[in-house]
């Protein structure tokens, strides 16, 4: 596989000013990411993964350092730049789902086609292929109150891969799931990722994390630890 | 933007939150029906009034002579030699000279008695009054110069009277005052008034409205205050009027100031601009209850933004633009207040329309006054559904997200 960074980080701080006190919740993070790498971003409750993970995807932006994605300075990119990249480059998928209440499977996972301005008929098409993909072919026109969180999680998951993004980012994906839901998901990235999808998954889950390949701790917004399979005993 | 796809949802969006929706839209109904109402309303009335005056004839004139101390003596008044210098002096540029003059009656036919009103015409009585004769004819010239003892029933009051309408040729006992006469029936007209005139006129079913040659009850030596006349059309009423006046002026010796002319056409045009006055009122009340319509649709997008704030938020993190969200508010506002606008439009339209069949009136409903009606209230949807919508395209994605 070609080893291109997808992800460079530097000197990367995000502080949360919320007037009488200032959070630092991540201190100069270095971190590099590969294209096809499947990694899992670990530590404890408040140790900053959720602001990476948003800083990542775009949904928040660093206080300083930089963050290139796939080749873009993400700082120096305009608001309506930085939509397209979360609906082009960026696939997310929740803890609690994030699923559009009162819309089908398929309609969900059409939502970041119609957003990129897919024609109605290549969405639709690539809609259930993505849903059969995932096992929910015969799901289609069901609504995410009708269905078990396993499921809800891999609609989202389908939702996530609906404009081929370069990067795969979940946060506790398994969080809300039971242990045989949980496997499925993480068996579901294991495939994407053999597939050539760059997986980041965030856990505090030691057998969730032992799915992937690269494991990054943090603890108190810094990293402490980067280990790669086979650099470990536990690998 | 992505209208066509934004358009599905805001359709989506209602039906999900029907009864919230159709609450929603309420104010705009009520607003917009009760302006297509109003406003259809008073094209009826005018396009009525317009038929009425084209009966009459828009070549009608009158005048009379105002006293300057209020007191008025026999100089002031037209007699039937007034009215032949007027005829004379005036030749083919008048259809028509009258005095307009009506007389209470009383009609006997054996044990059948009706009260009501004699109506006298003049010479050339088609010029002045379009009688829809159904039997019989109008009187000749001949008829009125003799003052022949000729009578045109109603309809209605000749099968009162005699059980037939074929009743040309018969006779009728009437009592004018203190004079009985018998008078032949030489025609029979049906009314064509529409309810809501017959309502104006203050017509009467009970009572009769018969015709008779004017000098049968306005004869030689009588007098009248006012002189009415039909211009040839070939002609200008109003000018041909104002030399009436001023004819009249120097026969009665009177000055120019003091004769009062008015044309049918004027006062239509005065009716006209009172109802259109009457509609810009109409209007301004019209266009406050938008406005509460409109705030009522604010106030619940605002609601409906505020409890989608994370569907707002994921909709962003998967790559909505600001003006994407923007677009699906404002159409969604834009639709309902449309939607309003559309029901309260067959609404209104329904709500004239019965109206019109219990004065029996064919309803006038303005194409361009729907349109108006539909485009605006999308108008106030998209005004007022601005700050909502802005709102929403606004919202943080993290903290959307992070909204239960
Ligand atoms: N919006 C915010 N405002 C203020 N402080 C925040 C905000 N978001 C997160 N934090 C703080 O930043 C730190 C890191 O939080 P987070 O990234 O959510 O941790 P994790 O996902 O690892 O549990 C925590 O101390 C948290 O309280
Ligand atoms: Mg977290």
């Amino acid at each position: 596989m070609a080893m291109r960074n997808i992800i460079e980080i530097q000197n990367l701080n995000k502080i949360y000013d919320t007037g009488a006190i200032q959070v630092h919740a991540l201190k100069d993070v270095n971190l590099t990411i590969q294209e096809g790498e499947y990694v899992a971003i670990m530590g404890k409750s408040g140790s900053g993964k959720s602001t990476l993970m948003n800083i990542l995807g775009c949904l928040d932006r660093p206080t300083s350092g930089s963050y290139v994605l796939d080749g873009i300075d993400v700082a120096k990119e305009n608001p309506k730049q930085i939509s397209y990249i979360r609906n082009q480059k960026i696939g997310f998928v929740f803890q609690s789902f994030n699923l559009i209440p009162r819309t089908s499977a398929l309609k969900n996972v059409e939502l970041p086609m119609i957003y990129g301005r897919v024609p109605a008929k290549e969405r639709l098409e690539r809609a259930k292929e993505l849903l059969e993909k995932v096992g929910l072919g015969d799901r289609l026109h069901h609504m995410p109150n009708e269905i078990s969180g396993g499921q809800k999680q891999r609609i989202a998951v389908a939702r996530a891969l609906a404009n081929r993004p370069a990067i795969l980012l979940a946060d506790e994906p398994t969080g809300n799931l039971d242990t045989p839901s949980s496997v499925e998901v993480m068996n579901l990235f294991t495939q994407l990722n053999q597939e050539g999808v760059t997986v980041i998954v965030v856990t505090h889950e030691d057998d969730i994390a032992a799915f992937t390949n690269r494991i990054i701790r943090f603890q108190d917004g810094q990293m402490i630890e980067d280990k790669r399979r086979g650099e470990h005993a536990d690998f | 933007m992505l209208i066509f796809e934004n358009i599905k949802l805001a359709l989506s969006s209602i039906r999900v939150n029907k009864m919230r929706s159709f609450l929603t839209m309420l104010g705009m109904i009520i607003g917009i029906s009760s302006v297509i109402a109003i406003v259809s309303l008073g094209d009826t009335m005018r396009s009525a009034i317009a038929k009425e005056y084209e009966n009459v004839g828009s070549t009608l004139g009158y005048l009379y002579i105002n006293s300057p101390d209020g007191y008025y003596t026999d100089d002031y008044l037209f007699t039937a030699d007034d009215k032949e210098l007027v005829q004379e002096a005036f030749g083919d540029r008048l259809t028509y000279v009258g005095f307009n003059s009506s007389s209470k009656a009383t009609m006997k036919n054996g044990r059948v008695v009706k009260e009501g009103n004699l109506m006298g015409l003049s010479e050339n009585p088609s010029e002045y009054k379009k009688l829809n004769i159904i039997k019989g004819k109008l009187f000749s010239n001949l008829d009125v110069e003799n003052a022949r003892p000729f009578v045109i029933l109603e309809e209605k009051d000749a099968m009162e009277l005699f059980g037939s309408v074929d009743v040309v040729g018969r006779s009728i006992r009437t009592v004018i005052g203190s004079e009985t006469k018998e008078l032949t029936v030489t025609g029979v007209y049906r009314n064509q008034d529409s309810a809501l005139m017959k309502l104006l006129s203050g017509s009467n079913n009970n009572r009769f409205t018969a015709y008779v040659p004017e000098t049968l009850i306005f004869p030689k030596g009588s007098s009248a205050w006012t002189l009415y006349f039909c211009v040839n059309p070939a002609y200008d009423v109003n000018e041909v009027g104002n030399q009436v006046a001023r004819y009249v002026a120097k026969i009665k010796n009177k000055d120019i100031s003091q004769v009062m002319f008015y044309s049918a056409q004027q006062e239509m045009g005065t009716i006209d601009s009172m109802m259109s006055g009457l509609s810009a009122v109409v209007g301004a009340i019209a266009a406050i209850s938008l406005v509460v319509g409109g705030i009522g649709i604010m106030n619940i997008m605002l609601v409906s933004v505020t409890e989608r704030t994370r569907e707002i938020g994921i909709r962003k993190a998967l790559g909505a633009r600001t003006q994407d969200i923007l677009s699906q508010f404002l159409i969604e506002s834009a639709i309902i207040s449309a939607a309003g606008g559309a029901v309260g439009t067959a609404l209104g339209i329904g709500v004239v329309a019965i109206g019109g069949m219990f004065v029996d009136m064919a309803v006038v409903v303005k194409p361009q006054v729907v349109i108006l009606a539909v485009a605006f209230s999308a108008m106030v949807g998209i005004f007022f559904g601005l700050y909502p919508a802005a709102k929403a395209a606004k919202a943080d994605p993290i903290e959307a997200l992070r909204y239960e």
